[in-house]
């Protein structure tokens, strides 16, 4: 249970374009055809190794649906990253994004990682928004971009890797305070406390108290 | 002056019950409150508030007073005086005291609550909740407190609203989490606002754990010392079971990342202090209450629900959570029967369904060696000998789930099932650890011998799970023959079935003996025992064989099923063992076969009356009682209350089932049972139904052997024929005999019918038919309107709501208007103003434009005047030159014809712009 770092992770995005099913891959590698909408939010954690350290993610997966995001909102502060997700199929969960993301830069922190995610990428012959205007999106918004596949698992393990890279990389920039756990960052065991960094081993001052 | 207008006051206070005085109250808060309002000076307003709060606090009449009119103005004082904390502090307290019951001790139970109605009144003032968590942020502690104290009243009383707005303010729930890191007080009242707030609701209890609870929460618990801590360690954990029950995300939560080590930690008996006072009773008990509800996984509704329970099971096992339960539950001594009942039920829920936690279970040691033992063993030796009926149940729980459908766990137990030599039996010490657990049972099951029934009926419980669905089990036991005692050695070793009917009757007897008294203290005994003949006579043939061999037990199963002094579940058992004798009878000996059993039921008790037992104990409590107890209560607070709460759960929950059957009944009659008894029922009915419709003919008609057959001389041919009319002879008289009591019992049946339905006889089939096919009619058209109905208010609902969207888009249209309508007459108003303000300029203008012409004259006139000037020089040069010229002798006409041309010229223009 000891870990260098916990990052509290949210996925949001239109209702149906695969959030849960992405979450289920990634923690317990399979894939759910048929999936229940979600209420509210559900819960999921696994554990990943990042630059030789183990990395504890904690992810809620949100409900799509308008009349959660008032609830779903509460998750916004206190989260690190963000997996911003799309279906390449329906072409207007990509026209959507600008509205979550003007709910995320609102509501979260402003130092949270958002990872876009054009979803069901195995779908191609269905496609309605290219991989061009995802990257665009991305580039124009500051924002990290892949295309994954929740049913063949394509991306998948990468994309929650990849964000949880950047927020460790930010760590090391010292961009926050890890200290202040508000950020959605907290240090375990064997963690680098403080914005500093950069140094290995355990500090004396290790905050983090879990296991 | 405050102690003044109190002393004045206090005479109308005590008056106050009928009200008839409030018109005083209602004065004088209203000028209090518009003191707060409108005064001048902040001391004043201050003063005031304090006075307010003295009276509010003192008095339901002021309560009520301050509710009617006070809560916009002290929320505005709030608003706008945020950075006074005296008197932030002030309006806070006062509506404290607004909200917080004031008892009075004569008062009527119909009375209105001012208290409640305020909180009511300020829970509907918009923003309100907003404001308060707001406050939450500011430095003052008593700010914090009182806030948080307004919280919890709000709460309290209109849980629905506060849940509600809280979930929709953003951050609201992290500022109530911040404050669990807060001073000491305002940390408790925290939690008990947070144990209220995400007691029912699902939402709020995910946000609570994503702000961190669970962390913050075992770090108080292991500050304040873990399961020696104070009541807080209770609230703590009071949080924590709500927020893991039924909650799967936040199991996997606490699970995945926070780890459940901690919590194994608050059970774990430390030092040497074995003192067990309430208060740890009460902190042991909650903990194994969240080791339930670990157990118990996610809601029923959850499809991921039984994995989820699965990987809590053997995450808590991996933390060797059945050591410290074993510890709680068994080993220790000095642990209280509550504390050691929960931890049991833990272990029975632990091991329920999950073949590996069982063998983990049989194959744990308990004791230090050489005293070492099985801990089933100590399970047994409990359950056998505790004085508590409670503990009793718990330990019988352990077995019940350890031999559900662990048949090999079955077998095991059951081989050690080895019959004793009778003086070796009772040479034993019970103490011995070295006594094998089918010693021990059997011994136990032995001691009805000595009037012991109440031991020897919890070891046939325990037997009864062993013999469950077990068929090999159930004919092994059949072989144990139990020797008789030397002084009563007239026969044979007897089984150990007829051993238990025998106690079944001791059973009853002794209740007849005893008198009243004791009548529902010997009603379990029987109950187990008959639940034990039930068990074992299920899918058995042989026990059906071993127990009909004596016959006098039929005959008492007979008169235990109509014995009215029984109780409806006893005489509902009993009933059953007959029937299972019918369903599960394979013999063939005359007598004794099924269709004997049936004749005899028929005979003497008469088959409606026998099928009628089963209806009562369907409708009986027992039944009906047994999907009912699901609900949780968590423990009082206050110390007096919770001593009795601990004290009293032997059978606390269970008093409250008044009826002739014993409370423990319940507890052991489980729904698996009931559903056996149920399903055996309806087998019973089938059977006796099939017994006598197709009676097995044992004369075979075959019309071909009717014939002479061919070869076959006349007199064989007559005797054939006469032995086969025998046999048809007998066998019409049997049913003749069978057709008689069924005659009988219809005649019985009906003589306790209305008189007219018997009378109509047969001649009814038609009018029935009729009727029949009316209600048929009836009935789909009913499913008709039915349909219809859904359908109407389908579309009815759909009507609402798009009246409501209507009615919405023309307020909102309305509105558009009215603002249009108001924008126009700004912009008219506007326009007004304009044009009076465009009437008063013009004049302006022409005074500028006369002024300007006056100032242009001016300056026209200034310039011709110094032209005037000039030219007058001018002329007075000349005419002096001119002279000179003349003085010279020169002609000046003649000089001056040229230029005079000229100057007259200049001079014409200059008068004509005079003229102007």
């Amino acid at each position: 249970m000891s870990y260098a770092y916990l990052f509290k992770y949210i996925i949001i995005g239109d209702t149906g374009v695969g959030k849960s099913c992405l979450l289920l891959q990634f923690t317990d590698k399979r894939f759910q055809p048929v999936h229940d909408l979600t209420i509210g939010v559900e819960f999921g954690a696994r554990m990943i190794t990042i630059d030789n350290k183990p990395i504890k993610l904690q992810i809620w997966d949100t409900a799509g649906q308008e009349s959660f995001r008032s609830i779903t909102r509460s998750y916004y502060r206190g989260a690190a990253g963000a997996l911003l997700v799309y279906d390449i199929t329906r072409r207007e969960t990509f026209n959507h994004l600008a509205s979550w993301l003007e709910d995320a830069r609102q509501h979260a922190n402003a130092n949270m990682t958002i990872m876009l995610i054009g979803n069901k990428c195995d779908l191609a012959h269905r496609r309605a928004v290219s991989t061009e205007e995802g990257e665009q999106f991305a580039k124009e918004h500051g924002l990290i971009f892949m295309e994954a596949s929740a049913k063949t698992a394509q991306n998948v393990e990468e994309a929650f890797i990849k964000t949880a890279a950047t927020i460790y990389k930010k760590i090391q920039d010292g961009v926050f305070d890890v200290s202040n756990e508000s950020y959605g960052i907290k240090v375990g065991y064997g963690g680098i406390p403080g914005p500093s960094g950069g140094r290995d081993g355990p500090s004396a001052s290790a905050g983090g108290c879990c296991s | 002056m405050k102690m003044d207008l109190m002393s004045g006051y206090k005479g109308v206070v005590g008056l106050l019950v009928g009200n008839e005085n409030s018109s005083n109250e209602d004065r004088y808060v209203e000028r209090l409150l518009d003191r707060i309002s409108n005064g001048k000076l902040p001391e004043d307003r201050r003063n005031a508030i304090t006075e307010l709060q003295a009276v509010v606090s003192e008095s339901q009449a002021f309560q009520l007073a301050f509710g009617a009119m006070g809560f916009p103005i002290m929320l505005s004082v709030l608003k706008e005086e945020r950075d006074d904390v005296e008197m932030v502090r002030g309006v806070l307290e006062t509506l404290v005291s607004a909200l917080t019951p004031i008892n009075h001790s004569k008062g009527a139970s119909n009375e209105v609550h001012p208290a409640l109605m305020n909180t009511d009144l300020l829970s509907r003032e918009a923003d309100c909740i907003s404001l308060l968590l707001s406050l939450l942020e500011e430095d003052d502690f008593y700010v914090r407190y009182y806030t948080l104290q307004l919280l919890t009243a709000l709460l309290t009383n209109s849980p629905q609203r506060l849940q509600e707005a809280i979930l929709t303010i953003p951050r609201g729930i992290t500022r109530l989490m911040d404050m669990l890191m807060d001073r000491e007080v305002i940390r408790n009242e925290a939690l008990l606002l947070l144990t209220h707030l995400t007691r029912e609701a699902e939402e709020i209890q995910k946000i609570v754990v994503f702000e961190g609870a669970f962390e913050k929460i075992f770090s108080i618990i292991r500050e304040e010392g873990n399961s020696d801590g104070g009541v807080v360690v209770q609230d703590c954990l009071e949080l924590l079971n709500n927020l893991l029950r039924s909650n799967a995300s936040n199991q996997v939560l606490l699970r995945e990342t926070v780890g459940l080590d901690s919590l194994i930690l608050i059970l774990k008996l430390r030092g040497s202090s074995f003192t067990f006072n309430q208060q740890k009773t009460i902190n042991l008990l909650s903990a194994l209450e969240t080791i339930k509800l670990l157990l118990k996984g996610g809601s029923e509704s959850d499809p991921g629900k039984d994995m989820n329970k699965q990987t809590n099971k053997t995450t808590l096992v991996q933390k060797k959570i059945l050591d410290h339960l074993l510890i709680l539950g068994v080993e220790s001594q000095w642990v209280p029967v509550p504390v050691r009942c929960a931890a049991m039920r833990c272990i029975g829920d632990l091991i329920a369904g999950d073949s590996k936690n069982r063998d983990l279970l049989a194959s744990k040691v308990l004791g230090e060696e050489p005293h070492v033992e099985p801990a089933l063993n100590s399970i047994l030796r409990i359950l056998l000998r505790t004085s508590s009926m409670q503990e009793f149940i718990a330990a019988d729980y352990i077995f019940k789930s350890f031999c559900e459908k662990n048949a090999d766990g079955q077998s095991m137990l059951a081989s050690t099932l080895i019959p004793q030599p009778y003086s070796m039996n009772h040479a034993f010490l019970e103490e011995d650890v070295n006594m094998s657990f089918g010693s021990m049972l059997l011994h136990s099951l032995t001691l009805g011998e000595n009037g012991d029934l109440e031991t020897c009926c919890r070891a046939a419980s325990v037997l009864s799970h062993m013999l469950k669905d077990h068929l090999q089990c159930k004919e092994r036991v059949l072989r144990i023959e139990i020797e008789a005692a030397p002084m009563q050695s007239l026969g044979a070793p007897e089984p150990l079935m007829h051993r238990m009917v025998k106690y079944l009757a001791v059973a009853s007897s002794m209740k007849f003996h005893d008198g009243k008294s004791s009548t529902s203290g010997n009603s379990y005994v029987q109950a187990i025992i008959l639940k034990l003949l039930i068990t074992w006579l299920a899918d058995c043939p042989s026990a059906v064989h071993c127990f009909l061999d004596a016959r006098p037990h039929l005959t008492y199963l007979l008169e235990l099923v109509s014995n009215s002094s029984e109780t409806v579940c006893i005489r509902g058992f009993a009933a059953v063992v007959l029937g299972e004798c019918v369903i599960y009878n394979k013999s063939t000996d005359r007598g004794k076969d099924a269709f004997a059993i049936v004749d005899t039921i028929s005979q003497k008790i008469g088959l409606s009356s026998y099928f009628l037992k089963f209806d009562e104990m369907q409708k009986s409590s027992i039944f009906s009682s047994l999907e009912s107890s699901l609900t949780h209560r968590s423990f009082a607070r206050s110390s007096a209350a919770s001593m009795a709460d601990i004290e009293d759960v032997d059978g606390n929950d269970l008093s409250e089932k008044k009826n002739l059957d014993h409370p423990i009944l319940s507890s052991i009659l489980d729904s698996n049972f009931m559903n056996l008894v149920k399903s055996l029922e309806a087998d019973i009915r089938e059977q006796i139904v099939e017994v006598y419709s197709r009676p097995k003919m044992k004369v075979a008609v075959v019309p071909a052997e009717l014939e002479q057959r061919s070869g076959e001389s006349d007199a064989e041919y007559i005797k054939r024929l006469k032995v086969f009319v025998e046999k048809q002879c007998s066998e019409i008289q049997d049913l003749v005999l069978r057709n008689a009591s069924m005659a009988e019992d219809l005649a019985k049946t009906g003589s306790t019918l209305q008189p007219e339905q018997r009378v109509s006889g047969g001649s009814d089939r038609v009018p029935i038919e009729t009727l029949h096919r009316d209600l048929q009619e009836a009935s789909q058209r009913l499913e008709m309107l039915k349909a219809e109905k859904a359908k109407v208010e389908s579309e009815a609902i759909m009507y609402r709501n798009l009246a409501g969207k209507t009615e919405a888009d023309l307020r909102s249209l309305s509105d558009a208007y009215n603002s249009l309508e108001q924008s126009n007459l700004l912009l008219e108003n506007e326009v007004k103003a304009l044009k009076r303000e465009g009437h008063s300029t013009f004049p302006d203008v022409d005074a500028i434009k006369a002024e300007a012409r006056e100032e242009a004259q001016k300056e026209s006139e200034g310039e011709l005047n110094d032209l005037l000037v000039c030219l007058g020089q001018e002329q007075s040069k000349v005419e002096r030159l001119s002279a000179r010229l003349l003085e010279l002798g020169e002609d000046v006409d003649i000089l001056l014809e040229g230029i005079g041309d000229d100057a007259g010229a200049a001079e014409d223009g200059e008068d004509e712009e005079d003229d102007e």
